[in-house]
């Protein structure tokens, strides 16, 4: 029995789902997703799905303040890459497993969007997200003279004693299990009180502030939480990748393909992430392959102007005004 | 501390500022006018200096002269990239964020289409008397920042004139103002959105021929560019073109003092993170409204 | 229950509130009334927190509030409207109410109960059929109510409602000015209101205020204040003499 403020609504204009049966096909899903890697399918394809997670996690936890709020921020990668570089450290300093430091690197995120969070987080609009990008600027060149972390040499990580195979299919599961825990809280809050005090500042802060909503101190908490889910996913992909640089984590084109998968899988909800991040991974990854790398980007880039010309207010949007006709 | 590299420093730095200024008054004009975040504003500079570029190796004419050429052309060219891809943006529920990402889908485009075309090779445009340089007392002014400072001038000089002394530039500038109050006058919209998406792409083409006289540049390079546009536009207030001008050139002084002091990837983060504390304490900007 | 002493609030050269003092009686309904532009909604958000003033002190049930944030004023209970009413569009109408209850001076933790009482709260202002309509459906009356029954759903010990019964047809006055009254009859509800229709204020409001380019021109009951000389040549007019 859904019982999230946005589904308090008996004629809620938003598709009606058999929820039992959703959810069946959901946990089918999960199962088969989780199981893929003992049929032995082609590492590239697990890389694939890997990737799609990993946007997933990053989608999410980003719509919280994206989405949710309303506050755009072209930053997270800020946070994806301090989970990244405290597992890098930590492991290169004190030898220990970023499976055991990915969490403390996703707290370091937080405290770091605590931190920054609360001056930056009182603009507004366009302000904010250009704001946020400069921070991620600001990060990027430190983190690029900062030798401690390997400036811009970047960061190695050991690798694990086991066969490539193996090696993908762990963090398959890992990241998986991320992308999954992310969606999952994202979820709860959408429906809990949290959730609805966020949504009404999107609508209008000052009525927010109004009816008792503590503007600031929600959306720090918005922040912090997307940010926490962001590191840890950063502290374990790292290591997927296991090689790190600034110009590689704090790349802001990771931003804005953040930005597009909410924005075309829709905003509003947890579902649009989801489906954002998967429906943009597989049509990059299918016109790298049916089409050739060179002419990809240029396709790619042909291909998000097309959907906002027809689709300025992304997919669901779109399909839920060709469904229902006011 | 030799009194003549701090000015020669301060001095360059100023005039790159120029340049920047020009860069970033475009930007401003459709942020303010349209409410579009024009992500792709520097891939249409980059676009302008290979224009000047091919010109003067291909056809030996000098940037100076290919400058309104191209100027021109760019204006047509944003014309249609307004036509096409951004009017249908401005009528969604959220411009903002939809302007960014098709104006990152069309930076994606343009910047590859120039990489495949003309290859990612830096290039530099120098015109033979950017050879020789200026003397003044000890210091040592190369005349290509000169000329693409004087360019950018030139450019900003016309684009405050068309905007406050022409009938079309005032309808411009009321749009910007206010939009409903506009409409309700009789000013086309639509035609004004035009009109300044156009006069936007091509300063951009404009600074990017200026900026090519002093830097190399490459299809990739509008990235680095974007971030000062952002920079400038932010803190010298979106409302105003001699705000962004003068905030232009007081970056280029900030970063000319603190080039001669520190290694230069400092100045960077000396400067994003003194103007992040503009923002925080005056979101309009110095000069905005 | 409510009380300004010297509250000043500049805005450049321009003193919109002029060491105004007043005071909101507890279960009365008091209206402030004055030309256009003299201070009246500046005030209201003096009170709730919206512009911090310049000197002079709010006190509200004992406790000085010139300080406090707008959302800890919500939270001590004092309710308010807009003048220009803000619907959450995006959310319906019952949403609307019910996020205030969340929010509100219960800090309701529970969605089902928050909903509950939201709907309730939609009953007593007749707005319960179009519950799950989205918040931009609804007319301009409608609209009017639902603001109200958004600033009551966070269960305010005093209500500021600026011109609620602007642009409203002489039946939804009627039934305004009989809402007003079962918000304080019923409800237990101080109001403090705003108003320009003067047939609202003479009919509802035991004490009037009477506020001119931010300086107190007049108070009292309303026949008082109707006679009130100053009051006449300011604003009123000879027809409510």
């Amino acid at each position: 029995m859904r019982d999230s403020i946005l589904e308090l609504s008996t004629e809620a204009p938003r598709p009606r789902v058999n929820t039992s049966r959703a959810g069946l096909i959901a946990v089918i899903c999960l199962i088969l997703l989780a199981s893929l890697p003992l049929f032995r399918p082609p590492l590239f394809f697990l890389s694939l799905l890997i990737s799609i997670f990993l946007f997933v996690s990053l989608t999410e936890s980003w719509n919280l303040m994206g989405g949710y709020a309303g506050y755009i921020s072209l930053g997270h990668v800020v946070f994806f890459s301090i989970g990244a570089y405290t597992t890098a450290v930590g492991m290169n300093v004190f030898g220990a497993s970023p499976f055991l430091t990915a969490v403390p690197g996703g707290i370091i995120a937080g405290a770091v969007a605590a931190i920054v969070g609360y001056p930056v987080l009182r603009l507004k609009g366009a302000y904010f997200s250009i704001s946020s990008l400069l921070m991620a600027v600001i990060f990027q060149l430190v983190f690029l003279n900062w030798t401690f972390v390997g400036g811009s040499t970047g960061l190695w990580y050991k690798l694990m004693p086991v066969s490539i195979g193996a090696n993908r299919a762990i963090f398959y599961e890992v990241m998986l299990g991320i992308a999954l825990l992310t969606t999952l809280v994202v979820r709860h809050v959408e429906r809990s009180k949290f959730g609805a005090g966020l949504i009404t500042l999107r609508e209008d802060e000052d009525v927010a502030r109004t009816i008792g909503i503590n503007t600031a101190w929600l959306k720090l908490k918005a922040f912090i939480l997307g940010s926490f889910f962001a590191g840890l996913a950063g502290g374990i992909y790292g290591y997927y990748l296991s090689f790190i640089q600034p110009d590689i984590t704090f790349n802001i084109n990771t931003s804005l393909l953040i930005l597009m998968m909410a924005f075309f899988g829709g905003c509003m909800t947890w579902t649009g992430p989801l489906l954002g991040a998967v429906l943009l991974s597989l049509t990059n990854q299918l016109i790298v392959t049916f089409i050739g790398a060179e002419i990809s980007r240029i396709l790619y880039g042909l291909i998000l102007i097309l959907l906002m010309i027809f689709m300025p207010n992304g997919i669901v949007e779109f399909l839920r005004a060709r469904r229902s006709p006011r | 501390m030799e009194l003549t590299f701090l000015a020669e420093s301060v001095i360059s730095g100023v005039l790159l500022g120029g340049i920047y200024a020009l860069l970033s008054v475009g930007f401003g004009l459709t942020w303010g006018t349209m409410q579009v975040l024009n992500i792709s504003h520097a891939v249409f500079a980059v676009l302008g200096a290979y224009v000047a570029y091919w010109c003067f190796v291909k056809g030996g004419v000098d940037p100076l002269l290919s400058v309104p050429f191209l100027a021109f052309l760019l204006f047509l060219l944003g014309g249609a990239v307004y036509r096409v891809v951004i009017r249908p943006v401005t009528k969604a529920r959220d411009t903002v964020m939809g302007s960014m990402v098709v104006s990152f889908g069309l930076a994606i485009v343009v910047e590859n289409i120039m990489s495949g075309l003309w290859h990612p090779d830096p290039r530099i445009l120098k015109p033979s008397y950017t050879d020789t340089s200026l003397f003044i007392g000890e210091m040592v002014i190369g005349k290509g920042p000169l000329i693409g400072f004087a360019m950018a001038i030139v450019a900003i000089a016309l684009l405050y004139a068309f905007l406050h002394h022409t009938f079309t530039g005032k309808a411009v500038q009321a749009t910007w103002q206010n939009p409903t109050g506009a409409v309700l006058v009789g000013i086309n919209r639509d035609r004004v959105s035009l009109i300044t998406f156009g006069l936007s792409i091509a300063s951009a083409g404009v600074a990017g021929v200026a900026m090519a006289l002093i830097y190399s540049f490459y299809p990739s390079v509008h990235n680095d560019w974007t971030l000062y546009v952002f920079l400038l536009t932010i803190v010298g207030g979106v409302g105003s073109i001699i705000g962004t001008a003068l905030t232009g050139l007081l970056i280029g002084l900030i970063m000319g003092v603190c080039a001669a002091f520190l290694p230069f990837i400092w100045v960077n983060i000396l400067l994003f993170a003194l103007l992040l504390v503009i923002l925080l304490f005056k979101p309009e900007g110095i000069f905005g409204l | 229950m409510l009380e300004g002493i010297g509250v000043v609030r500049r805005f450049g050269g321009l003193t919109a509130v002029n060491h105004f003092d007043f005071q909101v009686e507890k279960g009365r309904i008091v209206g402030l009334i004055g030309p256009n532009g003299s201070g009246k909604s500046t005030l209201f958000n003096v009170i709730t927190g919206f512009y911090p003033a310049d000197a002079g002190r709010i006190v509200f049930q004992g406790e000085d509030i010139t300080r406090r944030k707008t959302h800890e004023i919500a939270r001590l209970g004092i309710g308010r409207t807009f003048q220009l009413v803000r619907p959450l569009l995006g959310m319906t109408v019952l949403e609307n109410v019910a996020t205030a209850v969340l929010y509100g001076r219960d800090q309701e933790g529970s969605m089902a109960k928050a909903r509950g009482r939201a709907l309730e709260l939609l009953r007593f202002l007749r707005l319960d059929e179009k519950r799950d309509l989205p918040a931009s459906g609804l007319v301009a009356a409608e609209r009017k109510r639902l603001e109200i029954a958004r600033a009551l759903a966070i269960r305010p010990s005093l209500i500021l409602l600026d011109e609620t019964f602007s642009g409203l047809s002489e039946t939804e006055v009627r039934e305004s000015i009989g809402l007003i009254f079962k918000i304080r009859n019923e409800l237990g509800i101080t109001v403090f209101l705003i108003e320009h229709v003067m047939k609202a204020v003479m009919e509802t409001c035991e004490k009037i205020i009477v506020i001119h380019y931010g300086v107190k021109l007049a108070e009292g009951p309303p026949k008082e204040v109707s006679r009130n000389k100053a009051v006449i040549d300011a604003y009123l007019g000879q027809k409510h003499a």
